[in-house]
């Protein structure tokens, strides 16, 4: 009965490997089968989900600590495992190249944050940020393999940044163990030799969180990567690297002094630039993976407290970012490269429209939805640690960022419907029963957020404690 | 005489509770909610219908009306079941919501806040009236104007700051997109003008509701507990400063109306109404309730900006009205004339010149939105927005030089008007504690006088221009929506106390709005009392 606490994870690496042998047989291209697997794939992910919530509450720790099942993991296994059921069953199937293929990465991107979430030490965190990173690469090579190439490059960069950094730590603190190295660093002094990896850790983990624009979204021609695997590599890699950042911030905090400037800026850089960038932008697609990175710098801000409130508060934001930047691009569609794409899709894909508005504005921090109870809930930490600053930064994001999902509105609602030829080549995603049922869910989880932010935000503040911050 | 009468009725305030007509008729322990999550829900209704080429678009129009009809309902006995002699808020509800940083689900109204609320209510019916010649997109419309009334009641009702905040931020979104869709030529302008100082007016609102969360020091936000918390001079200056940032951009005041102009004479009728009657009134609200009830210090040290502020704007919209070429900007200029006068009792802190303002947020409302609307009404009517070319339209269209001349005497105040009496206790009150800025501000009146006197006798008295378009009267609708915002200030203006039966003091129906608006302003006015030279 230990181990009931690791089925989740079983089963997602299970349909992952299920998924990517398939590929192999002839049964994987029967059409009945292909037009079945991201409803099955929705599914099971959504028992895991269950059993998550039911066996995910019992505290322990397994394989020698390696892996440990507290508050925050969870909390984000929870989080990623709805996120990915919601984007799996609202993409848009017909525009995906090889669907086992990108279930299957789907699924080792998923795996990647569970590990990372699940991680009781550095190894742990580690290799969960590259399995999501290297998920992320594999999708993106299906259909434009240049573009696997610079994900793999920029991953490689921010890999082995994050690399050193680990190393160096553990050289510091003679354990790999985040809670050991917690234990070691009360007390420690703040020095530089311990400060430039502390830097060099947090600067790729921050990379790895915000680097998504950079990946899909940059370049003279916008990069035709495939809806899913857009919120794949927005959503859920952007989280492994949050997570991450905040079990590191936890383990760390006792020397807070050495990044704590450090962590602010870039938290400001993030939020306000992820804002100003997301208005600079006309691209429906752009615009998302600039939102994430906007509110990813929110999450970053909470860590910037380095009290168990503000890193708490920045995990009940996590799990709203995920939900909505894993599930905003594919409802999205393949129509994301242009604005003009998009017109009047609210008229023709009603679901669609409602389940990426909300998913928009619960990026943009607009209320009621779920990102503003959490950005609040960060801001009123950022407040409490006197970081009035950084919250007038990151309240100056949020209003470019409402603005700019403003923009995006206004094309899906208040343009007409334009005729194929003018759509640059971009077809609105095929209605489904399953897109349909998804979108209408993933509206309730997002506007329900808010109504129950008690438990879940008691449920991060958990997580929170449960890393050992007071 | 008038006055006399006035001071009569507030004097007459006792702390018995007298017996309120209606009483047990309609009880609801979640009254508030009802008014602010219905039109939500039917919002999401109406979202949701399919409506094939507009095959139903008579329908969702019918819906909204009927909705906001019996939300009226729903608050007219709210409002008549008042218990208006208790200093307390009523139709408390009260749930934990985030109670990891002290955010509670806390709606209740007192006197000011259930006098915003039959506002509020007055004006989801206008608004529709006023929105009935929507032909495009009818259910995304109807569907974003009851989403934006809805976070107006909210932010009346809210009792906690984070629901403050939340339903005042959450109404920037419905309007910019309501303009965007519907607007005038300008739209564009208009609609990202408006997200901006409404935003950045959010962002300060934000700011200074956490700087009082962290300096009350008691981890809530429920204005129980941090708005009477004591907090030191400096801190309630600071905290001062920012809510009256917030308010002014809303209400808006000089030079913070930036947004005003351009969406007063491009945005829909319905939304012109929604905005400047019960949308800008926040303003004033928020710096009654945060500001004069809450941080007594930082009021009296304010006091003389707020004054300042308030006397720039009156004068500046009366001169930009009369430099105005355009009919519409002429409206748009005069509709910030009543927030100046409103925020100019607030910085008078005398419990006279507060209660002038708690029912100038009423009547400035309606004013406000009369005068915009009625301008973009006649301007829409006359196929031009150039005063130029306008002129001496009255006699063909005699229902609209109506309506647009009691417009007039309600912006200016004059007798029988409510406004007239907002104004009078407003003044009176304000001589003892500001008598240079109540000068400043009644020349300000006497300029907005003359820019009236000169815009209308232009437009309505002067020599007909042959070069100027045809003009038509007023629709049936636009009569209906223009007449009920004059009817309100004319029934105000005639019973502040509430019709009576003949020959005694029992009400007809309704305790009148002067008895029920005074319900707290004691309260809130105590720290002011005795105070002048």
């Amino acid at each position: 009965m230990k181990y009931t606490t690791l089925v989740p994870e079983a089963m997602v690496v299970a349909a992952g490997v299920a998924l990517l042998l398939s590929s192999r047989f002839r049964a994987a291209q029967h059409r009945r089968l292909r037009t079945r697997l991201p409803a099955i794939a929705a599914i099971v992910l959504l028992v895991a989900f269950g059993i998550e919530l039911y066996a995910g509450a019992n505290v322990g720790s397994y394989f020698g600590g390696g892996l440990v099942q507290d508050r925050l993991a969870l909390f984000a296994k929870a989080a990623g495992l709805l996120a990915a059921a919601a984007a799996i069953a609202l993409a848009d199937w017909p525009s995906e190249e090889s669907p086992t293929l990108a279930l299957a990465m789907t699924m080792f991107a998923l795996f990647g944050l569970m590990v990372t979430a699940s991680a009781g030490d550095v190894i742990g965190v580690w290799a969960g940020l590259e399995l999501a990173g290297a998920a992320g690469v594999g999708v993106l090579a299906v259909r434009r393999p240049d573009l696997g190439l610079r994900l793999l490059l920029l991953g490689a960069a921010g890999s082995a940044m994050t690399l050193i950094g680990l190393a160096y730590v553990y050289a510091t603190a003679g354990t790999a163990d985040l809670l050991g190295i917690r234990q070691v660093l009360v007390g420690a002094a703040p020095t530089l030799p311990l400060a430039l990896p502390v830097l060099l850790l947090l600067g790729a983990l921050a990379f790895r969180a915000a680097m998504s624009p950079a990946q899909v979204a940059a370049g003279p021609i916008l990069p035709p990567a495939s809806p899913l695997s857009t919120g794949l590599v927005v959503g859920l890699v952007a989280s492994s690297a949050l997570v991450a950042a905040v079990k590191i911030a936890a383990a760390l905090s006792p020397v807070s002094g050495v990044y704590s400037t450090y962590l602010e800026v870039v938290a400001a850089i993030a939020m306000v630039g992820g804002g100003a960038a997301a208005l600079a932008v006309r691209t429906p697609r752009a615009r998302i993976a600039f939102l994430a990175a906007g509110q990813a710098g929110w999450v970053l801000a909470g860590l910037a407290t380095h009290d168990r409130g503000g890193i708490g508060s920045g995990v009940f934001l996590l799990g709203a970012f995920v939900l909505a930047a894993t599930a905003g691009p594919a409802a999205l569609g393949a129509s994301g490269l242009a604005e003009m794409a998009i017109a009047g899709m609210g008229t023709l894909r009603p679901h669609r429209a409602a389940a990426l508005t909300l998913a928009l504005l619960s990026l943009a921090g607009v209320p009621p939805l779920a990102g503003f109870f959490g950005e609040f809930a960060v801001g009123a930490a950022l407040a409490q640690s006197g970081h009035f600053e950084l919250l007038a930064l990151g309240l100056l994001g949020t209003v470019l960022s409402s603005v700019a999902a403003l923009g995006t509105l206004r094309a899906l609602y208040l343009q007409n419907p334009v005729d194929e030829a003018r759509r640059g080549g971009a077809v609105l995603p095929a209605w489904t029963r399953l897109s349909a049922g998804a979108a209408i869910g993933l509206c309730i989880v997002i506007a329900g957020y808010g109504l129950l932010a008690s438990p879940i935000l008691a449920l991060a503040d958990q997580s929170a404690e449960g890393l050992g911050l007071k | 005489m008038i006055l006399a009468g006035l001071a009569a009725v507030v004097s007459a305030a006792s702390p018995t509770p007298a017996p309120i007509p209606g009483a047990g008729i309609f009880q609801s322990s979640y009254l508030l909610s009802i008014s602010i999550w219905v039109p939500v829900v039917v919002a999401v209704v109406i979202a949701m219908m399919p409506n094939p080429r507009g095959r139903y678009d008579t329908v969702i129009k019918q819906i909204a009306f009927f909705t906001n009809l019996g939300l009226m309902f729903v608050l007219f006995i709210a409002y008549n079941q008042f218990q208006a002699f208790l200093p307390n808020i009523q139709y408390e509800e009260k749930v934990p919501w985030l109670p990891a940083i002290g955010a509670v689900y806390h709606l209740g109204v007192d006197g000011p806040g259930i006098v915003m609320l039959v506002l509020s209510g007055l004006i989801g019916i206008i608004s529709v009236l006023a929105s009935i010649g929507i032909r495009e997109r009818v259910r995304s419309y109807f569907a974003l104007l009851l989403l934006a009334q809805a976070c107006v009641t909210g932010a009346i009702a809210a009792h906690d700051l984070f629901v403050l905040v939340l339903f005042w931020s959450a109404a920037i979104v419905p309007i910019a997109l309501l303009v965007l869709g519907w607007g005038g030529p300008r739209r564009e302008a208009a609609a990202w003008r408006f997200a901006a100082y409404w935003g950045a007016g959010s962002v300060v609102l934000m700011l200074a509701v956490m700087g009082i969360y962290v300096a009350s020091g008691a981890s809530s936000f429920d204005m129980d507990v941090v708005l009477k918390s004591a907090l030191g001079s400096r801190a309630q200056v600071i905290v001062g400063l920012a809510v009256i940032i917030a308010a002014a951009t809303r209400l808006p005041l000089f030079p913070f109306h930036g947004w005003a102009r351009d969406l007063y004479a491009e945005a829909p009728l319905g939304v012109i109404v929604l905005v400047g009657a019960t949308g800008t009134r926040l303003g004033a609200y928020l710096m009654l309730r945060v500001l004069v009830a809450a941080e007594p210090d930082g009021a009296r040290l304010l006091s003389p900006l707020i004054a300042a502020l308030a006397a720039v704007t009156v004068a500046y919209g009366a001169i930009a009205a009369m430099r105005s070429r355009d009919l519409r900007h002429a409206g748009a200029y005069l509709a910030l004339v009543p927030g100046g006068v409103t925020a100019f009792g607030l910085a008078a802190l005398t419990p006279l010149s507060i209660t002038g303002s708690v029912l100038a947020l009423f009547t400035g409302g309606m004013a406000s939105a009369l005068i915009a609307s009625i301008f973009t009404t006649v301007s829409d009517r006359a196929q031009t927005r150039s005063v130029a070319l306008l002129s001496g339209i009255a006699p063909r269209m005699p229902k609209l030089a109506w309506l647009t001349v009691l417009a007039a005497l309600g912006l200016l105040g004059v007798p029988m008007m409510a406004s007239f009496t907002a104004e009078m206790m407003t003044f009176f009150g304000a001589f003892k504690t500001q008598p240079v800025g109540a000068f400043a501000v009644a020349a300000g009146l006497a300029l907005t006088a003359v820019a009236v006197a000169v815009v209308v006798q232009r437009v309505l008295f002067g020599a007909p221009n042959p070069e100027a378009p045809a003009v038509s009267d007023a629709s049936l609708g636009e009569t209906w929506y223009l007449a009920l915002l004059a009817g309100s200030l004319l029934w105000v203006g005639l019973v502040p106390g509430g019709p009576k039966l003949p020959g005694t003091d029992t009400p007809l129906f309704d305790p009148g709005l002067m008895n029920v608006m005074v319900a707290d302003v004691p309260e809130i006015a105590a720290p002011y009392t005795g105070t002048g030279p």
